[in-house]
């Protein structure tokens, strides 16, 4: 067989005449991933997940449909699906949908607070980045450091120093009253004061996302725009905004998902009952004969969150698909 | 619920309160009513019995614990040498002098271990970890403690300081012949507010657990404690009923209906932080413990005087009243110095060291207000928060309530605690 070029070696149905046109050829042979080398190096990261998510998920699920220790009041997790118990997931409904139902309330109550906080994180997180990514130039580290100084401390401190700066004769009622704006009573279980809390906590997350999505956008696309007669606002809305899109997906489900399960915010900014989310809920069930409900409650929103994820990863396959 | 759930090391509560999550069986004893001290029936029928047919110990269904299989230690032992005690206690709970000053006296260490929920501690002494001293076991989980045998029964011979104690602890309904327990702290649940700010007076009102929060004036301004048991049995003062560990649905349901009507009405807050949001005028009325409301002065903001703070329990001893114990446990290893150490809780200057940094009182008879106020622990004007042997004869106790009732009454608290 004469020398063929490599792209006509793939017709050459005999597999052995291929192997010999190929050597003939000087080409090597393509190169075959080596699934146990991948299998290997993906194993920890199985494992991790195994232990840290399926382990504690069947826990949960073991808990919710368990039984009740009647000496402890304690929820006592029964691993063996044949002798499962749906007296939990009875409860739940009844909470549900039942005649004394009262968990739609907070539920709604808490998807309203998380879509206030998440259009309000993405207003305030958008120009932020966009400035750190784009305007910043050799101050662009500095900013960064800026920008992760959130996470240098705990988020219950970040929520405590609230407390204090919130707090009737607090640093933001001096300041108002100075300019005359009143002082609010903003720890007097208010909605505003919640969703400040969730805004101020998760938007760190939102904005370094944002700004690693906004950074890789090649300028010359830009210049592009620009080129093409494009004025800056529209060279944004057409150029800049699209490719943000996939940045913006992802930090909001980042920033969204802790939203949706937070209790502590609203705990320690509010208190009150009418500010109550679908977490305080839940974790005013734990520790108490009701933990079984209380985990029902959390697979519930974990299948609920699940259907953001998924159309997290369509998404992103597409965009993946798309760029390829 | 403890009032020390949630409480970090260095003496002050998580705020709020990270176990928000309730305590599931606070209960404590002795349920007399005012007016002739008549004995509270409501859930109280002597043939109630808790998980496992253990008894339910009511004021009037005292109980005997068994001890056979669970002997005492023999008298006249001398205290281990070189040793190290170990001591289990509820967070923030013990003035570290007082057990410096015991380790000095005995010869000894002492390491104080704590827990933030009584079935937290429940749980691990279960799996199996040692101490010597439980402090601050609340009465509901005495016959939980007793029949896993847990703790051990004390012999009386190392422990004379129980002379000491108000005669109602010396052989109290929930351990007949004080053979498990000696009492450690006692405090009662009532109102706390801000004199500068409301001006209204509780003690001029006819049901001040009802008109003092029902003030849509105030909203935003009121709170009321995070517990299921202070929250429903409210709820159940507010109507007047004085039940406190009642069983019946419909009173339960009629509690939890008047606190979502004062949710909306005040937009209340729930947590407790008494001690501090009164003080500082966060909360102007605040469903308090007298413990945490004794401790009021040290949350005062600089110029403002604590004569503000009032604290209100019903003259009449009406009102919700509770005590905790301390106990030698089972596993101990220095059982000797362990009984030692309950007893030197008792003695009058060690106790009004710890009441000093504690705030909580211990039922003993040197212990008076009169005595607080001269050592100033507390301020005159914080008087009404010191307890006295009457509160516990007159006074209501939220004691341990059957499974059932039980879950009722969670499941009413969880309603009326989100708001709905």
């Amino acid at each position: 067989m004469a020398h063929l070029p490599p792209e006509q070696l793939e017709h050459v149905p005999d597999p052995a005449a291929r192997k010999r046109a190929r050597k003939r050829a000087g080409e090597r042979k393509p190169y075959q991933p080596n699934r146990g080398f991948w299998i290997l190096l993906a194993a920890p990261g199985m494992i991790w997940l195994l232990i840290l998510f399926v382990v504690p998920f069947y826990a949960m699920l073991a808990i919710g449909e368990g039984k009740l220790d009647r000496q402890t009041e304690s929820p006592v997790a029964v691993y063996a699906p044949w002798q499962w118990s749906s007296a939990n997931l009875g409860n739940v409904w009844r909470d549900l949908f039942g005649s004394g139902a009262f968990v739609g309330v907070i539920a709604w109550r808490t998807i309203w607070y998380v879509v206030v906080a998440s259009l309000l994180s993405l207003v305030i997180a958008y120009p932020a980045a966009y400035f750190v990514a784009r305007f910043a130039g050799r101050r662009k580290g500095f900013f960064l450091v800026l920008l992760i100084a959130p996470f240098w401390i705990s988020y219950m401190m970040r929520m405590l120093a609230w407390i204090d700066l919130l707090q009737t004769n607090g640093y933001i009622n001096k300041v108002l009253s100075f300019v005359g704006l009143g002082s609010p009573d903003w720890l007097g279980g208010h909605w505003y004061t919640v969703i400040l809390g969730l805004v101020y906590g998760y938007i760190p997350y939102l904005i370094l996302v944002l700004y690693a999505g906004l950074d890789r956008i090649d300028p010359s696309l830009i210049e592009a725009g620009r080129d093409l007669g494009l004025s800056r606002a529209r060279t944004f809305a057409r150029v800049t905004l699209p490719l943000s899109r996939q940045p913006i997906l992802t930090g909001m489900l980042i920033t969204v998902l802790p939203m949706l399960g937070d209790y502590y915010t609203n705990q320690l900014l509010s208190g009150a009952p009418n500010t109550s989310m679908i977490g305080n809920l839940i974790e005013g069930q734990l520790a108490t004969p009701s933990a079984g409900q209380g985990a029902i409650l959390s697979l519930i929103v974990l299948l609920v969150l699940l259907v953001p994820m998924i159309y997290y990863v369509i998404q992103t396959n597409r965009a993946a698909q798309a760029a390829s | 619920m403890h009032p020390r759930e949630g409480w970090q090391p260095d003496g002050t509560r998580r705020r709020p309160d990270l176990s928000r999550r309730q305590a599931l069986q606070r209960g404590f004893a002795a349920a007399l009513l005012a007016g002739g001290g008549a004995t509270v029936l409501d859930a109280c029928a002597p043939y109630l019995v808790g998980p496992n047919n253990i008894p339910l110990p009511r004021p009037n269904n005292p109980v005997t614990w068994p001890v056979a299989g669970n002997k005492a230690i023999p008298n006249g032992m001398a205290p281990e040498k070189g040793a190290t005690l170990q001591v289990y206690n509820w967070v923030a709970y013990i003035n570290q002098a007082c057990v410096n000053s015991f380790a000095k006296k005995y010869n000894c260490k002492v390491e104080v271990t704590t827990f933030n929920t009584m079935n937290e501690a429940l749980s691990k002494l279960r799996s199996g970890l040692k101490f010597d001293v439980l402090m601050g076991a609340t009465i509901d989980v005495l016959g939980d403690l007793i029949e896993s045998k847990l703790i051990q029964p004390l012999n009386h011979s190392y422990i004379p300081n129980i002379q000491q104690a108000w005669p109602d602890f010396r052989n109290p309904y929930y351990d007949r012949g004080w053979q498990y327990t000696v009492p450690y702290t006692i405090y009662t649940t009532g109102i706390a507010w801000r004199k500068d700010k409301v001006h209204e007076n509780p003690y001029a009102m006819a049901n001040p657990w009802k008109e003092m929060f029902f003030q849509p004036k105030y909203k935003g301004k009121i709170a009321i404690l995070d517990d299921y048991r202070e929250g429903i049995s409210l709820g159940l003062m507010m109507n007047g009923i004085y039940q406190l560990n009642t069983t019946s649905k419909q009173q339960i349901d009629l509690s939890r209906q008047t606190l979502q009507k004062l949710s909306a009405l005040v937009d209340m807050q729930i947590d407790n932080n008494d001690y501090s949001e009164v003080p500082d005028g966060q909360t102007w009325i605040h469903h308090a413990w007298s413990g945490d409301m004794a401790a009021a002065p040290s949350y005062m903001p600089k110029g403002v005087p604590v004569e503000v703070v009032g604290y209100w329990f019903p003259k009449d001893g009406r009102g919700p009243v509770a005590n905790d114990t301390n106990t030698v446990l089972r596993s101990s290893s220095n059982p000797v110095l362990a009984h030692l150490f309950v007893n030197y809780l008792m003695d009058e200057p060690v106790a009004v060291e710890n009441i000093s940094w504690n705030g909580y009182m211990q039922p003993l008879n040197a212990i008076t207000p009169e005595l607080l106020v001269k050592e100033q622990i507390l301020p005159p004007s914080l008087m009404s928060t010191a307890v006295l042997p009457s509160d516990f004869r007159r006074g209501i106790e939220e004691l341990q309530l059957p499974v059932d009732a039980d879950a009722l009454w969670q499941q009413a608290w969880l309603v009326a605690s989100n708001g709905i």
